[in-house]
C-alpha cells in the first residue's frame, strides 16, 4: 500500500515538472475546401418606361392614336388607347427589362402571352382573339415604325396563374418556356437593360370590343 | 384691234384649259388607303436532315459476356455515391444544377378596337403574314386578298411603302429596294392575268392594280414572287405597300 502511493506520487510530480505540450499540436494541418456559388437571376420589368411612350401609326385610318387612360409613366398598362381595325399601331417605350445575374454563363429572356386577347366590353364570339400575328414586340429604337420588322408574341403553353396577372407556371411543359419565345439574351453576367416597343397589326377580322391580356416574362441564367 | 383679239382669245384658251385640268382633277379623289405588311424571313439554304458521320467506326455488339454481365447487373460497374474525392458532386460535367429564373410582374396590354371605317369600301384580308424565302425565287398563292367596292367607278393602285418616295431617303430596303432598283417582291391577280409585275417603288400615284365599274365589288387574291439575291444577309425584312382606292366623284 505506501509503495503504491509512492509510487502516484512520483508519477503526479513527474507530469508537473514536464513543460506544458500544445493544446492541439497534433491535430494541426490544412483542409481544401471547394464550393460553388449557386447562380442567382434577379429581373425587373418598368411598363411605359420612357417619355414620349404610347402608340403612333394607324396611317389612313383617319383617327390619331393616343395612350389609353391605363396607361400611365413609368408603371401602368401598356394601353394603345382607340385603335382602328385593319390598320397598324406602333407602341413606343412599351416595357424595359432590368436583370441582374451572378451567372458568368448569362441569361436568357422569353416573353410570352399569358392567354390570347380576352374580348370584353362587348363580348366579342367568340370571346378572344390571337394573340400570335396581332402583337408584336422589337427592341427600343427612335427610328422604329409600325412597319418596322418585329416578332409576333405567342400564347403560352403554360398554365396562366390567375389569368396572367400572376405570371405562368410552366411546370407542365417542362419548366421553361418555348424556345420561340426569346427576345433577348446576354452572354455574361451584370446588371444589364433592355428596352421594347410593341406592334399592333389589326387585320380587318378583329371584332369591335376591348381586349385584354398580360405579357409575361420569365428570365432563366444560362 | 386685232392684237386685242388675240389677247382675248388666248385668255380664253389659257381659261379653258385651266378648267378642264381643274374638273379632271375634281373627278378623281382618294376615298381610302391601306397598308400592308408582308414579313420576309430570309433563312440561309436548307440545312441538311440528317448527319452522317463517315470516319466513325461501325457499331460493333458486345461480347456474349458483357450481355450476360449487363443482363445480370444492368448498374454495373458500380457506382460509389461518394468517393472520398474532392467533391461529392462535381460542378459542370453532366451534374445540372437548377437554373435560377426570375418572373416579374406581368406587362398588362389593352386596346380598344374600332370598327373601320372604309370597311366598306376597301378591305385588306391576309392569310400569309410571314414568307419564308430561301435564295433563289419563291413564289406563293393567294398571300393576301383585297375587297374593294364603291358607288362609282374606281381603280385600284398600289406602290411599295418605305422607298426614299415615301419615307426618307434611310428606306428603301430589301424586299421593295428603290426607284431606280427593281423590286425583289413581285404581284399578279390569277383571277385577272397570270403576270408577276415587280411593285411600283418610284411613289405616288403607283400603278393600277385593277378597275372597276359603278357598285362592283371585287374580292381577288394576290399571289406574291420573292426573289432574294445570293448577296442577301439572312434576317428579317418587311414588305410595305400601300393599297389606294382613287373613286371618280359624281
Amino acid at each position: 500500500m505506501r509503495a503504491i502511493a509512492a509510487a502516484a506520487a512520483a508519477l503526479v510530480l513527474t507530469a508537473a515538472l514536464m513543460p506544458p505540450q500544445p493544446a492541439c499540436a497534433a491535430f494541426t494541418g490544412s483542409a481544401q475546401l471547394n464550393y460553388k456559388i449557386l447562380p442567382t437571376v434577379k429581373a425587373q420589368i418598368i411598363p411605359n418606361y420612357a417619355s414620349g411612350f404610347g402608340p403612333t401609326g394607324g396611317l389612313g385610318s383617319g383617327s390619331t392614336p393616343a395612350p389609353g387612360p391605363n396607361a400611365v409613366a413609368n408603371g401602368g398598362t401598356v394601353d394603345f388607347g382607340n385603335v382602328v381595325v385593319g390598320y397598324q399601331y406602333l407602341y413606343k417605350y412599351a416595357a424595359q427589362i432590368k436583370v441582374q445575374t451572378n451567372d458568368s454563363a448569362g441569361f436568357v429572356v422569353y416573353g410570352e402571352g399569358a392567354t390570347d386577347f380576352n374580348g370584353s366590353n362587348p363580348v366579342p364570339a367568340p370571346a378572344t382573339y390571337p394573340i400570335f400575328q396581332t402583337l408584336y414586340w422589337l427592341l427600343s429604337n427612335t427610328g422604329n415604325t409600325a412597319f418596322s420588322p418585329a416578332t409576333s408574341f405567342n400564347r403560352t403553353n403554360g398554365n396562366a396563374i390567375a389569368g396572367g396577372s400572376g405570371g405562368i407556371d410552366y411546370s407542365p411543359v417542362g419548366g421553361v418556356p418555348s424556345p420561340m419565345s426569346v427576345v433577348w439574351s446576354s452572354p455574361s453576367a451584370g446588371n444589364v437593360t433592355q428596352g421594347f416597343d410593341y406592334q399592333l397589326r389589326l387585320a380587318g377580322t378583329v371584332p369591335a370590343s376591348q381586349f385584354n391580356l398580360y405579357i409575361v416574362y420569365t428570365v432563366i441564367g444560362n | 384691234m386685232r392684237r386685242r383679239n388675240v389677247f382675248a382669245l388666248f385668255g380664253l384658251a389659257v381659261l379653258t384649259a385651266l378648267c378642264v385640268v381643274s374638273q379632271a382633277d375634281a373627278l378623281q379623289a382618294q376615298k381610302a388607303y391601306k397598308e400592308l405588311i408582308v414579313t420576309v424571313v430570309v433563312t440561309p439554304s436548307p440545312a441538311p436532315v440528317g448527319f452522317l458521320q463517315h470516319d466513325a467506326a461501325p457499331p460493333s455488339a458486345p461480347a456474349p459476356a458483357q450481355v450476360a454481365q449487363q443482363l445480370a447487373d444492368p448498374f454495373a460497374p458500380l457506382q460509389i455515391a461518394s468517393s472520398g474525392a474532392a467533391w461529392d458532386v462535381a460542378p459542370g460535367g453532366a451534374v445540372q444544377i437548377a437554373q435560377s429564373t426570375a418572373q416579374p410582374t406581368p406587362v398588362p396590354v389593352q386596346f380598344v378596337a374600332k370598327p373601320d371605317p372604309n370597311a366598306n369600301f376597301l378591305r385588306i384580308i391576309p392569310h400569309t403574314n410571314t414568307i419564308n424565302a430561301g435564295y433563289g425565287t419563291t413564289t406563293l398563292s393567294c398571300v393576301f386578298e383585297v375587297f374593294t367596292f364603291y358607288t362609282n367607278s374606281y381603280k385600284l393602285l398600289d406602290w411599295g411603302y418605305n422607298t426614299s418616295k415615301t419615307s426618307g431617303s434611310n428606306s428603301g430596303t430589301f424586299p421593295i429596294e428603290n426607284y431606280s432598283m427593281t423590286s425583289y417582291l413581285s404581284w399578279a391577280v390569277p383571277s385577272l392575268a397570270p403576270t408577276f409585275t415587280p411593285y411600283n417603288n418610284s411613289g405616288p400615284p403607283g400603278e393600277t392594280t385593277w378597275t372597276g365599274v359603278a357598285n362592283q365589288s371585287q374580292q381577288r387574291c394576290i399571289d406574291l414572287t420573292l426573289v432574294v439575291p445570293n448577296t442577301q444577309p439572312a434576317g428579317t425584312y418587311t414588305a410595305v405597300v400601300q393599297y389606294n382606292l382613287y373613286v371618280t366623284l359624281p
